[in-house]
């Protein structure tokens, strides 16, 4: 057994480079693991339990349960002068800003298609938006947003009237305050139609939590991540994406335990909870349109 | 809203369509462009402004423009604006800047064949003698190209070719034939394939 345990403990080693060779070069021993040579106690870095929330009453920001309650939503068109398009959208205090940029040649030739143009998404979370800090690499739950809001885009863009080109898409999360790929859906489509790209309808998102026999619509970080304190069956989330005017669904994400009536229960929920973010995105789209050109509507 | 209208010869204004707004049946007109036909009605694909108009056939033609250009791609047979970035004995590279009279924001890439800068001689054609890197080309979509080219592109009539074109000297050339343009600081003559350029669209 090879025992590397007294070279490793910090005995001054004098012999000079040569000997640290051979220490690299020595086979390691693949059958054992060895512990650190500290132990330290696990109760050190464990986090704290999530908050525990009650499963009935008033919601923390006064909404009502079990009712389509939807956050009232600020949205605005045409913020970023470099971009194509451009949406930013704040629900609560959930901020995301989405920019378009296309339709341009792919970078990449192989990738190109002759019939149809190319949908490419992707969403950031900046470091600051979440409690815990995070890094402006991508993670895993950044791509899965990604790939999910390429879902949700793609069935609603004519894509076939962009042969050859490219359309970038992307999403970055200032405040991530619950139900953020609904949201991320809502503000690219929005400024994807202040891009000029031709679409089928908006897409618009809508998510919900089910709680036990209750649900929350439009939930905000502590209601999405905290656990309930009563009963472990029909504990979940549900994100819809859906199309209002064609009345198609075009992206549905759901995790969670939960019972066949209490998803088609939810499906419906959120895609009332789209009908009622409608009205909200059409004014800001025909504000944007008129501000564009305000010679026209004087005449 | 449909109620707001401005009255012009032959087109009407009405005010901002969004999205999926279902504009008419298709019975009572043609769509254009920038919407879409469904289920025997026209929809707007576009936010922007919808636009009227009777062209001479029983119906009109609906379309939705934005006013902002909209991103034209360019199409087969459209005359472009180029720019030559590269030579090559059988082709040279250029990035399309205009499509038509309006700009693109994004710049295309497309290559003009050795064949295809004139339409007498084909064979005989040398690029070095017909563009240089940096002059500005007037030329026609031949074909969107496949996947692993660019759009293909042809100079070979009379309106179209080199333009603009800079000397060895830096100083900008005067065409003197279809295929050579002198400089008016050194008047040493260089070989291009020259645009027959109308005489309303050249200025002084």
């Amino acid at each position: 057994m090879i025992n590397t345990g007294p070279i490793f403990q910090g005995k001054r080693f004098r012999a000079g480079p040569v000997a640290w060779v051979i220490y690299f070069n020595m086979p390691t021993d693949t059958k054992r693991v060895r512990g650190p040579e500290v132990s330290q106690s696990p109760s050190l870095f464990s986090c704290d339990p999530a908050a525990v929330l009650p499963s009935k009453g008033p919601r923390a920001d006064g909404r009502r349960r079990d009712q389509v309650d939807v956050r009232p939503v600020f949205v605005r068109c045409g913020l970023v002068s470099q971009a194509k398009g451009s949406a930013y959208l704040e629900a609560g205090n959930t901020k995301l800003m989405c920019c378009v940029y296309g339709p341009r040649e792919t970078d990449r030739k192989d990738e190109t298609d002759m019939k149809c143009g190319r949908l490419t998404t992707d969403m950031r979370f900046a470091p600051f938006s979440c409690p815990e800090r995070g890094s402006w690499i991508q993670g895993s739950q950044d791509k899965d947003f990604s790939l999910m809001l390429h879902e949700s885009l793609q069935p609603a863009i004519c894509l076939h009237k962009y042969p050859r080109s490219q359309i970038e898409v992307s999403v970055m999360v200032l405040e991530n305050s619950g139900s953020v790929l609904a949201h991320a859906v809502t503000c690219a489509s929005l400024a994807l139609a202040d891009a000029g790209i031709e679409m089928y309808d908006l897409v618009l998102g809508c998510s919900m939590r089910q709680d036990g026999t209750s649900y929350v619509v439009d939930p905000s970080y502590m209601e999405e991540n905290g656990c309930s304190s009563g009963s472990c069956e029909n504990q979940g989330g549900l994100t819809v994406a859906f199309l209002p005017s064609l009345n198609q669904i075009s992206g549905l994400q759901s995790d969670g335990d939960m019972t066949e009536e209490t998803l088609t229960a939810g499906v419906r929920t959120c895609i009332e909870g789209c009908y009622k973010l409608y009205p909200v995105i059409q004014r800001a789209l025909t504000k944007a349109v008129c501000k564009a050109a305000p010679s026209q509507s004087e005449s | 809203n449909p109620g707001d209208y401005f009255q012009l010869p032959c087109v009407e204004w009405a005010l901002a369509s969004r999205t999926c707004d279902k504009l008419c049946s298709a019975e009572d007109c043609i769509p254009g462009t920038g919407v879409y036909l469904r289920h025997g009605y026209i929809y707007s694909s576009l936010a922007g402004y919808v636009l009227r108009k009777n062209e001479g056939e029983e119906l009109p033609v609906i379309s939705v423009v934005r006013e902002t250009e909209t991103q034209l791609l360019p199409d087969v047979g459209a005359i472009v604006t180029c720019k030559v970035t590269s030579i090559n004995p059988r082709f040279a590279k250029v990035h399309i800047l205009y499509v038509g009279s309006t700009p693109l924001k994004d710049r295309f890439r497309g290559t003009i064949r050795k064949e295809d800068v004139r339409a007498t001689e084909k064979d005989k054609v040398e690029t070095y003698k017909s563009f240089r890197p940096g002059d500005i080309v007037l030329a026609k979509v031949i074909s969107l190209g496949d996947v692993q080219s660019n759009y293909l592109l042809t100079t070979a009539e009379n309106e179209l070719g080199v333009v603009v074109a800079h000397s060895e000297a830096g100083a900008q050339m005067v065409p003197i034939s279809w295929c050579e343009m002198q400089c008016p600081l050194t008047h040493s003559k260089e070989f291009r394939k020259v645009a027959r350029v109308q005489p309303e669209y050249l200025q002084a």
